[in-house]
């Protein structure tokens, strides 16, 4: 249980720009704590059908599946430990900040590294559900999963252009995979 | 106490009826805590929003946090927080209860398998929304690729990059005000 509440400390602490700006350091921190890549995608495919910020969904999830509900439980309230102690902090001393450019500089470089950590995230992904392996070292072995790359390709489609709500577009992934599996 | 019971109920709604949190909770709290019931002025709730997003952690709770604490202490700041998280704790805990029991063979795990190619599409989304606001200039693409790289083929761990941007942007916001000084 230690080591889940290390890990999502640091997810709380380093976890700047919210939800998807973060989701990187979640992916890194339950592959650490044993997840497997297929789990970390189906955390994410809850977070679309389940409502609330994702750094909470995620402690839940990952606690519950290391551990039961107490891990869930204290995963969920680590998480929640950043904003207890600096919200207070900051009312405190409000008057006496004047600007706050130290968190608005660290958000600057944080956003454009996110923003590249996620694509690794989102390649990660790819590899493993279309190309059927780990990393890009195994890339001797990767095959090709066409169900999957058919997926992945009209979910995105839907995604940017029609913004549908993650709900249809999960039904009409496991549609399709469903049908492939009886074909 | 009245005051602790309506932040509690307020962000509880909020918290049940958006997803991906963050700021989508956002016109459900300005109509519940400034419209209805009046408990503060309109740009004070979104200076706290502003603030809350550059806070690191949950920013939803962040924003509760602020909210609460500014209507009625430290109290009130349990309770708006407690409710910000309480939907999601308890329906993501049943989600994952249930998806345990989904059995990992056979046609199950063909559908799994596919819902995870469409998680995969997800994050694609995501990262191009991402990648569109926040990679505006050179400086911003170079260390998205950086981190990229470095991520892609081990070389630094998400923390270690996060870090390392932190100080960078640290440093570039530091420059910037000693030219305008």
């Amino acid at each position: 249980m230690i080591n889940l509440i290390l890990a999502f400390l640091k997810i709380g602490f380093l976890g700047f720009g919210g939800g998807y700006a973060m989701l990187s350091l979640i992916y890194a921190q339950s592959e650490q704590l044993g997840l497997t890549t297929a789990q970390f995608a189906d955390l994410n495919a809850l977070d679309g059908m389940i409502p609330g910020p994702i750094a909470i969904n995620s402690a839940t999830y990952i606690g519950q599946l290391t551990g039961g509900f107490w891990f869930a439980l204290a995963a969920t309230l680590t998480v929640c430990i950043p904003s207890l102690i600096f919200v207070p902090l900051y009312m405190h001393y409000e008057k006496r900040i004047k600007s706050n450019w130290v968190l608005s500089s660290i958000l600057k470089g944080i956003m454009p590294a996110a923003a590249g950590l996620i694509i690794a995230v989102a390649c990660t992904l790819l590899l493993s559900t279309v190309f059927g392996v780990d990393s890009v070292f195994a890339w001797r072995k990767m095959t090709i999963d066409w169900p999957n790359l058919l997926v992945l390709g009209l979910v995105l489609g839907l995604d940017l252009k029609f913004h549908l709500n993650p709900v249809w577009l999960i039904l009409i992934a496991g549609v399709i995979g469903a049908i492939f599996y009886y074909l | 106490m009245q005051k602790n019971w309506l932040l509690f109920k307020i962000y509880l709604i909020a918290g049940t009826f958006t997803f991906s949190g963050g700021m989508a909770m956002l016109p459900v709290i300005e109509r519940e805590v400034v419209t209805k019931h009046h408990l503060m002025s309109r740009d004070e709730l979104y200076e706290y929003s502003t603030l809350a997003q550059t806070f690191p952690g949950v920013i939803a709770l962040t924003n509760a946090c602020f909210v609460g604490r500014k209507i009625n202490g430290r109290s009130g700041m349990f309770w708006a927080g407690f409710g910000a998280v309480l939907p999601a704790f308890v329906l993501m805990l049943l989600a994952t209860m249930l998806y345990q029991l989904i059995p990992q063979h056979g046609v199950t795990l063909a559908i799994m398998s596919a819902i995870r190619a469409a998680s995969a599409a997800f994050l694609f989304s995501a990262a191009y929304s991402l990648a569109r606001y926040n990679l505006r200039d050179w400086a911003s693409i170079l260390l998205a690729l950086l981190c990229l790289v470095a991520t892609l083929f081990s070389l630094a761990s998400a923390p270690t990059l996060i870090i390392i941007a932190a100080a960078l942007g640290i440093i570039g916001g530091y420059r910037k005000r000693g030219q305008q000084a």
